[in-house]
């Protein structure tokens, strides 16, 4: 077997080749993870995968144009070719006087993310997990007849970032997470419900609680039918609006913004909201999945306030794009992956409590639609902000449902949908994907059916 | 950069040994290597460049009704052999050593043309056709503000071995040209997008693509910004083949995955030789038509891609298969165990997969249709399998009045279920488009084209604006 270098060994021999081909200023992005998953199916374990993953990205900046290679033959001449290839990349794309590579060095910053052993548990231990989010599901109601895929899932990583200019920083983190798919079955009619959490540990993942939110998922759409075409006050339990969430954070990119894809591109101290709303997005929240020191650049993450009581108050920010807006990076440049170049978006991106008992809200509407799951949200436009979604919902008259509903849409654009907002609970809850939200209350939504 | 050899016979004959030295029945080795380029052009400027490789192998061993897969980067036959090890030891109460045959190497016949390697054309002739599309759609309309216009190249090295004696390799090139045009006036902002997509050699990528590519994509922008939202309700639908194949891959294909039906989870669940949807409908999912998106010479398990008619006039007949849902279910292997990397085990997914032509004309669908609407691009879609509800994007729609396309609408969403839809359809046409896009299933990305005749469906819930 060839020799293996370190990570920090290999992460220097990279910076010295890119040196040596007398490459002005360059990067190195490392990620070095090792991760396992178990399927269970009917009581036993169906399979078992352990994965591992190293590899290297280089970025290269010369005369202010960027190039970008990747590899995960990380030998001498593995290295080489791709510091050859970064730098070749570079001289085909245009030159910015904005780009850059980071230059403050990274402050050192616990955020506890990261628990050793956590990808290294045994096999009895994650099957346990996984069987005990099915147990769980069947418990709820003997309607709960399958289970489309139970996984439990976990992994470790280090993240390295090095530059040519003096720049270096590195981190691990966990993470575990639990998922499943519950059938319910009545009457030769089958209804699915799926639910998923994580954590950074494994005392931070409740797998019963996964079980039992998909079974409840399932077994409230029993029945369903369709509503007629209407416009009704709909309701976002936290789930269902992290799902509306996760649509909005491209409006807040920089990189949207200046190039007119954003609607609240120019909206800065503008009213783009019901005062009710106050969304922020806390790259270092404890414990938080999505929570790290640095960016994808190599950038201190930050906290930011993006829209307070209502009133936008500034965008997420890379480098390149800070510079152009002259204001400080905001540490969101994130990276996919080694062979992903950064992309400005939300870390944990939530929307704060608020003071509205939710239920009282909703007892207070004549008729409203409380959603049970979207269809269709990668397609909602974050350019013009709108969405026409698949919808499963419970109708309700004065908080108590009536039926359930589904084969109806939902529809209309994230803007309205911000300022319709007539009700913000107290129970924010995070979710997966960084994601928090509390139960929110819309005033009117179009909704199509029969 | 640099050209490692693949595995040799030797190498995977060692590491199929190793892996089943612990005990397990049957073993295989997936060896990939795949290597990428990237190209954006945005607000004007060539903003990213790309290159990349990634080289990794996945280890399976199957012991009863249990699989353990290890996966991970491998450089050499080393990395290989102890990724082998790593799958053994993953083996529990593996039962009696079964040896691994030596491989006995074939060709499988090639169904994409690769005239012209995209590995050997110069990087600058990719971005001067993003220039050009930039460019055409620019020109279109001054209401065009914004374009974006990317090139994706990624020639996928395959080495399928298994402990059968199957040695097999696949080499496929695939390319992607999109194009994505945003458009305002007044408040408005519209996007509209077209993409060139396939599964062969840079020869696709001629100028006259491109360009009408760039216009297609600018006119739907432009397009979508004068139209009126879409009323939501109920109405006549006519879908036309210009539309592509998102309905039925949404609709019907999701759900004649084997995996669903196995676990008896699909609609279609236990129906095989019963009617599942009107005699005019004959559904077929092929792995080998020429050049498309989804196409390849194998599966990710060395299966031979094929022509596999699901659904014929109405009547179900099979599901897609990979090996393990195929030797439960009792059918033939359809060559559908596909996967997005040796990342992650193979899963039964679509290839190419289609509505066959029918009797009737296109035009005679449109005027037969007094009010309704004319669907003319789709654009993503999502299925729940279980209960077959599904809802898919509709990018470009026109109200018809009286047989003929009235004013375009907007923001329009068609949702439905799946047999009942194909139970109802009552025109299919004589004509077939296709449309290409990304498929993902239990985390997975595969490639994939879909294809239909114009078709007309009674009475579907549009989702849309409320008065």
């Amino acid at each position: 077997m060839s020799e293996r270098l370190t990570d920090e060994a290999t992460v220097d021999q990279a910076l010295s080749t890119l040196r040596s081909l007398g490459v002005a200023t360059g990067e190195v992005f490392l990620r070095d993870a090792h991760s396992g998953s178990v399927e269970i199916k009917d009581g036993a374990i169906e399979s078992v995968i352990a994965r591992g993953e190293r590899a290297i990205g280089i970025r290269v900046l010369e005369e202010q144009r960027l190039g970008f290679a990747y590899t995960s033959d990380l030998g001498a001449g593995g290295i080489r070719a791709c510091a050859e290839a970064a730098r070749r990349m570079s001289l085909v794309t245009e030159p910015d006087p904005d780009l850059a590579l980071a230059t403050r060095p990274i402050d050192d910053v616990d955020l506890d993310i990261f628990q050793q052993g956590t990808a290294d548990r045994p096999l009895d231990e994650r099957a346990a997990a996984a069987l005990a989010v099915e147990d769980a599901a069947r418990a709820v109601d003997p309607r709960v007849q399958g289970f489309r895929k139970t996984t439990y899932s976990d992994s470790e990583s280090i993240t390295m970032i090095a530059t040519t200019t003096g720049i270096r920083g590195s981190y691990r983190e966990s993470y575990c997470g639990a998922m499943t798919s519950a059938v319910a079955k009545q009457n030769g009619e089958r209804q699915i419900g799926y639910h998923g959490e994580a954590g950074r540990r494994p005392t931070e993942l409740d797998p019963a609680r996964v079980g039992r939110r998909a079974a409840e998922r399932a077994v409230e759409k029993l029945g369903a039918r369709p509503l007629a075409t209407q416009k009704l006050p709909v309701v976002l339990d936290p789930w269902m609006a992290m799902d509306l969430l996760r649509a909005i954070g491209p409006l807040f990119s920089a990189d949207n913004v200046l190039k007119r894809r954003s609607l609240f591109a120019d909206k800065v101290g503008e009213r783009v909201a019901n005062e009710r709303i106050t969304i922020v997005d806390d790259g270092r929240r404890p414990r938080g999945l999505r929570s790290a020191p640095f960016d994808g650049e190599g950038v201190a993450t930050t906290t930011r306030t993006l829209i307070e009581r209502g009133t936008l108050r500034g965008y997420l920010t890379s480098l390149k794009t800070a510079r152009k807006m002259k204001v400080d990076a905001t540490g969101n440049a994130r990276r996919g992956g080694y062979g992903s170049p950064s992309r400005i978006a939300a870390s944990n991106l939530y929307v704060a409590a608020g003071t509205d008992d939710a239920d009282a809200v909703v007892r207070a509407l004549d008729r409203a639609l409380a959603v049970t799951s979207l269809l269709n949200l990668h397609t909602v436009d974050p350019v013009s902000g709108e969405f026409s979604l698949g919808a499963t919902g419970n109708y309700l008259e004065r908080g108590a449902r009536v039926h359930p509903a589904q084969g109806i849409t939902i529809a209309g654009n994230l803007t309205d949908l911000l300022n319709a907002v007539v009700g913000v609970g107290a129970d924010l809850v995070f979710g997966p994907g960084g994601l928090g939200s509390p139960t929110l209350v819309i005033s009117e939504l179009s909704i199509g059916g029969a | 950069m640099t050209h490692e050899p693949s595995v040799s016979a030797r190498d995977a004959e060692h590491a199929l040994r190793t892996a089943l030295s612990r005990g397990g029945e049957w073993a295989e080795v997936f060896w990939e290597r795949h290597e990428t380029l990237q190209l954006v052009l945005d607000d004007n400027r060539v903003e990213d460049a790309i290159g990349g490789v990634d080289q990794g192998a996945g280890i399976r061993v199957t012991t009863g009704e249990r699989t353990t897969y290890a996966n991970g980067n491998v450089a050499d036959a080393d990395d290989l052999i102890a990724l082998a090890g790593r799958a053994a030891r993953g083996v529990l109460d593996g039962g009696e050593l079964h040896e691994a045959g030596p491989p006995e190497p074939d060709e499988l016949p090639r169904h994409s043309t690769v005239a012209i390697d995209p590995r050997t054309v110069a990087v600058e002739r990719k971005v001067g056709l993003l220039r050009r599309a930039n460019d055409v759609a620019r020109a279109l309309d001054a209401r065009v503000q914004q374009v974006t216009v990317s090139y994706g190249e990624s020639v996928q090295e395959v080495v399928v071995a298994n402990s059968e004696g199957l040695l097999r390799t696949d080499t496929r090139v695939r390319l992607n040209l999109a194009v994505h045009a945003v458009a305002k006036e007044g408040d408005v902002l519209e996007s509209g997008f077209e993409a060139i997509r396939g599964t062969a050699g840079f020869e696709m990528l001629t100028d006259e693509a491109v360009e009408e590519a760039a216009r297609s994509a600018a006119r739907r922008a432009v397009l979508n910004v004068g139209a009126e939202p879409a009323p939501a309700g109920t109405y006549t639908v006519v879908l036309s083949s210009e539309a592509g194949g998102t309905l039925i891959h949404e609709s019907v294909g999701h759900g004649l995955e084997a995996d669903l039906n196995l676990k008896g989870l699909s609609v279609y669940s236990g129906r095989i030789g019963q009617k599942v949807a009107s005699e005019l409908i004959t559904v077929v999912d092929d792995g080998t038509d020429p050049d498309r998106r989804g196409t390849a010479a194998m599966d990710d398990e060395g299966t031979p891609t094929s022509r596999t008619v699901l659904i014929e006039n109405g009547v179900l007949r099979t599901y897609l298969s990979d090996r393990k849902h195929a030797a439960k279910l009792g059918i033939e292997r359809s060559g559908n165990g596909r996967r997005e990397s040796f990342r992650y085990l193979p899963i039964c997914r679509m290839t190419n997969t289609m509505i066959a032509p029918g009797a009737a004309d296109p035009g005679e669908i449109l005027s037969s249709v007094k009010d309704g609407i004319f669907v003319k691009k789709m654009g993503g879609g999502q299925v729940d399998v279980v209960s077959g509800n599904f809802a898919f994007e509709i990018t470009e729609c026109y109200r018809i009045r009286e047989g003929k396309l009235a004013e375009p609408l907007r923001g329009a969403t068609l949702v439905g279920q799946g047999p009942k839809l194909m139970s109802e359809i009552d025109m299919v046409g004589t004509d077939l488009g296709y449309s290409t896009g990304t498929c993902g299933k239990d985390g997975q990305g595969a490639p994939v084209a879909d294809a239909q005749p114009t078709i007309r469906i009674p009475s579907v819930v549009v989702g849309g604006k409320v008065g």
